[in-house]
């Protein structure tokens, strides 16, 4: 299907079905109402196939272009059906499992994914484990000969694990060569989350979600057919998220955006200082889109994403900072002192706004591997 | 046109171009003549418009092509005998003003102005948007020094009989500023880049403190942020094309200001003392970019243009779909 041709239906269909999807709450709502709301959306939408697009169908999808599946998120995402942050985990977690796990397995859970039965989480970040992710030290023994094992015995802790407390399953990183062997002693598995030994501990963020957990992992079994790509081979699993994560992820955040500027747009006083700031925002926004479609045309032509979406990274973090102080600046007192849903809304996602700058690759570190990676300053050391 | 063919013709204007810096543009303007500048102009308008004012900023080169830009959109063919008036410094506002049968025209022009018979001018009148053609003999054109001496900018005064006025439609003025817009955030992107590869080699070959100033994580950190700014202006021009329009046009030229700022302070505090001086090239291709912000509307205009109108719609349109 064209993209277009796509779109206008999907539209169509949204805004024919949009009683049937919105949130039976005022925004924000609980984490539990909104992780719900997620849920049934998926369901729904993927009864209608809608789901369905831009995935493989031997994972359960209709096939087609992964563009698709961007226009979905962004179309939800500027409709205010779905938050970019909860909704967008599936494009970061679904394709490393249709990558890299077995195609039996892949078969079996993405379509659960996918449709809203399950919630999948992402233990990468530990205690001692942050932007310097090869560091990690959860550690995966072999039972038995590391080629042969039937199973592997798993201990350790992960921290900052996004909706941890609500997820059947989580894509894990573990140590599995020595603990000096950086990024190449490091391998991936898919984890029960149900498994014995496991215990989940949400931890409140800034803006009073329990958005994300402490993960503690105390003798865990996890079948040998649960590893991910190759023994030792984490690493590259943990890379091959980036093109999802820095093309689909980042247009439906940009959607997001846009929508957000809108209802500062729609209230805000019609004067000068008003117009500078929305000028401003625009403008930024504007940059963040040209980018990202550059990218993303870039992707669907066959181009292997690399470093060069550090670009979009900065550029997309740097959105949600300007988009939200706009709100501060044009809706005096909404964030600061305003206990209605709607100052609710502003407040958790101006404070949740701030982490742009910080998960996935701090804005730092994206700076970095523009200097060695794009400008090829060679290392900094 | 191709990606190959089109790079193909972008090193072969880079070539022709290189070492053309004198501010008459009359060098430059018969090297583009000879490349077959305006027949390319007619028949693929965005890889001509894109390529030439890319090199015109990489090499820190004045030529007249932005007449022919602007002339075209306007629905006349361009000539070398023909330049045009633009808005004055930083507004987009109307060049001319017809009142009781005499136009009164206060703009910018080129180099042209010195070698042409014949200025072409909108003008607002009571009777809406016309386009007036007046003989060059009747302007007092005074080349400005100004910030970029050598850049060819003259300030022109014309007081004349608004005789043949043409009536025109607002579109076809929105349409030039547009077109101007695109081909100088084109010029600015080029000059960013050629800023920042001389800010880059300086980095990598200047030592302090017993290395390569390129170790330096403040340093590495500026260019890295002068590179995103390149990178997002390249991308709203691709976007200006794609969906051309007035608004995608204007949000390149403002984000080609804001781009050209950041590079700019970037890159001059990188190169520090040698960039402060007029042996090394830095300062004319920064004096560039900062006579080129304030054609067709300055940054803070067209900002706060943008958003007036967004205001006013009380809406944020999205622009370019993927
Ligand atoms: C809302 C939110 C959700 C998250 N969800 C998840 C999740 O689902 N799964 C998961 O695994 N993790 C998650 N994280 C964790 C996230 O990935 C880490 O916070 C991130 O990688 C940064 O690590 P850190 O917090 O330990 O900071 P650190 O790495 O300790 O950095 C602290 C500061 O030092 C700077 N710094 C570090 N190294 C350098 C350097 N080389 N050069 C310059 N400056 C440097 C950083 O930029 C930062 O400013 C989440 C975080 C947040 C905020």
């Amino acid at each position: 299907m064209h993209i277009a041709d796509f779109r206008a239906k999907l539209n169509a269909w949204l805004d024919a079905h949009h009683a049937e999807l919105a949130a039976p709450f005022a925004p924000p709502g609980t984490l539990d109402q909104r992780v719900a709301q997620m849920q049934r959306m998926k369901s729904v939408l993927f009864e209608a196939d809608w789901m369905r697009y831009g995935w493989p169908e031997h994972v359960g999808g209709l096939g087609g272009s992964p563009m698709l599946r961007t226009e979905l998120g962004a179309a939800l995402a500027g409709r205010d059906l779905a938050d970019p942050g909860l909704f967008s985990l599936i494009e970061v977690l679904a394709p490393t499992l249709i990558d890299f796990a077995r195609p039996e397995l892949a078969a079996e859970v993405v379509p659960r994914l996918l449709s809203g039965a399950e919630i999948w989480c992402q233990g990468f970040s530990e205690p001692g484990t942050g932007s310097d992710l090869s560091s990690l030290s959860c550690r995966a023994e072999p039972d038995g000969d590391p080629d042969t094992a039937s199973t592997w015995r798993i201990n350790g802790q992960k921290v900052w694990t996004s909706l941890a407390q609500y997820a059947e399953r989580c894509v894990l990183l573990t140590r599995t060569g020595p603990a000096d062997s950086r990024h190449r002693g490091i391998t991936a598995f898919f984890v029960d989350m149900d498994t014995p030994g496991i215990t989940v501990a949400p931890i409140e963020m800034i803006n009073g979600m329990h958005e994300f957990a402490e993960v503690f992992f105390d003798d865990v079994v996890v079948p040998a057919d649960r590893m991910l790509g190759e023994l030792n081979g984490g690493w590259s699993v943990a890379m091959s998220i980036l093109p999802y994560e820095r093309s689909s992820c980042f247009w439906q955040r940009i959607a997001y955006l846009y929508r957000r500027l809108e209802m500062i747009v729609e209230v805000a006083p019609d004067d000068d200082r008003a117009a500078e700031v929305i000028g401003n925002a625009f403008l930024h926004l504007h940059m963040l889109r040209s980018r990202s479609r550059v990218t993303q045309h870039r992707l669907a032509d066959g181009a292997t994403l690399g470093a060069e979406t550090s670009i979009d990274k900065v550029l997309v973090a740097t959105g949600d900072h300007i988009v939200y102080d706009a709100a501060r600046r044009l809706l005096p007192g909404i964030v600061e002192m305003d206990d209605s849903d709607a100052g609710e809304m502003w407040r958790t996602e101006y404070l949740y706004s701030r982490a742009a700058t910080i998960y996935g690759g701090t804005a730092e570190v994206q700076r970095n591997i523009i200097a060695r990676r794009l400008l090829d300053l060679g290392t900094d050391a | 046109m191709d990606a190959a063919e089109r790079s193909l013709l972008h090193e072969t204007v880079r070539d022709a171009l290189a070492g053309g810096r004198t501010g008459s543009g009359t060098a430059a303007d018969a090297v583009l003549t000879e490349l077959g500048w305006l027949e390319m102009l007619g028949a693929e308008p965005r890889d001509a418009i894109d390529i030439v004012f890319t090199t015109l900023g990489e090499t820190n080169t004045v030529a007249t092509a932005l007449d022919d830009v602007v002339i075209t959109a306007l629905g006349i063919e361009p000539s070398a005998d023909l330049t045009v008036v633009l808005p004055p410094f930083a507004t987009s506002n109307f060049p001319g003003r017809i009142t009781d049968g005499e136009v009164h025209i206060v703009g910018l022009t080129g180099a042209r102005i010195g070698r042409v018979s014949r200025v072409v001018v909108a003008c607002e009148s009571d009777v809406g948007i016309q386009r007036v053609m007046v003989p060059a003999a009747a302007a007092t054109a005074a080349a400005v020094r100004g910030v970029d001496p050598d850049g060819g900018f003259h300030l022109i005064d014309i007081h004349h009989d608004a005789v043949d006025a043409v009536p025109v439609e607002p579109a076809v003025w929105i349409d030039a500023v547009a077109a101007g817009r695109r081909a100088v955030a084109h010029q600015i992107a080029g000059a960013c880049r050629t800023m920042l590869d001389l800010a880059r080699t300086h980095a990598t070959e200047r030592v302090q403190f017993g290395r390569p100033i390129a170790k330096f994580q403040a340093v590495r950190h500026r260019l890295a942020e002068a590179l995103v700014a390149v990178e997002a202006l390249e991308a709203t021009l691709i976007a200006a094309w794609d969906e051309p329009g007035p608004m995608t046009a204007a949000l390149a030229k403002a984000t080609a200001g804001r781009t050209a700022r950041t590079v700019g302070a970037h890159c001059q505090q990188v190169l520090a003392g040698i960039g402060f001086t007029t042996d090394h090239p830095f300062h004319r291709y920064l004096k560039r970019t900062i006579a080129l912000e304030g054609l067709f509307g300055s940054t803070e205009t067209i900002v706060l243009d943008l958003g007036r109108e967004l205001l006013a719609q009380r809406r944020v349109p999205t622009l370019i779909e993927l």
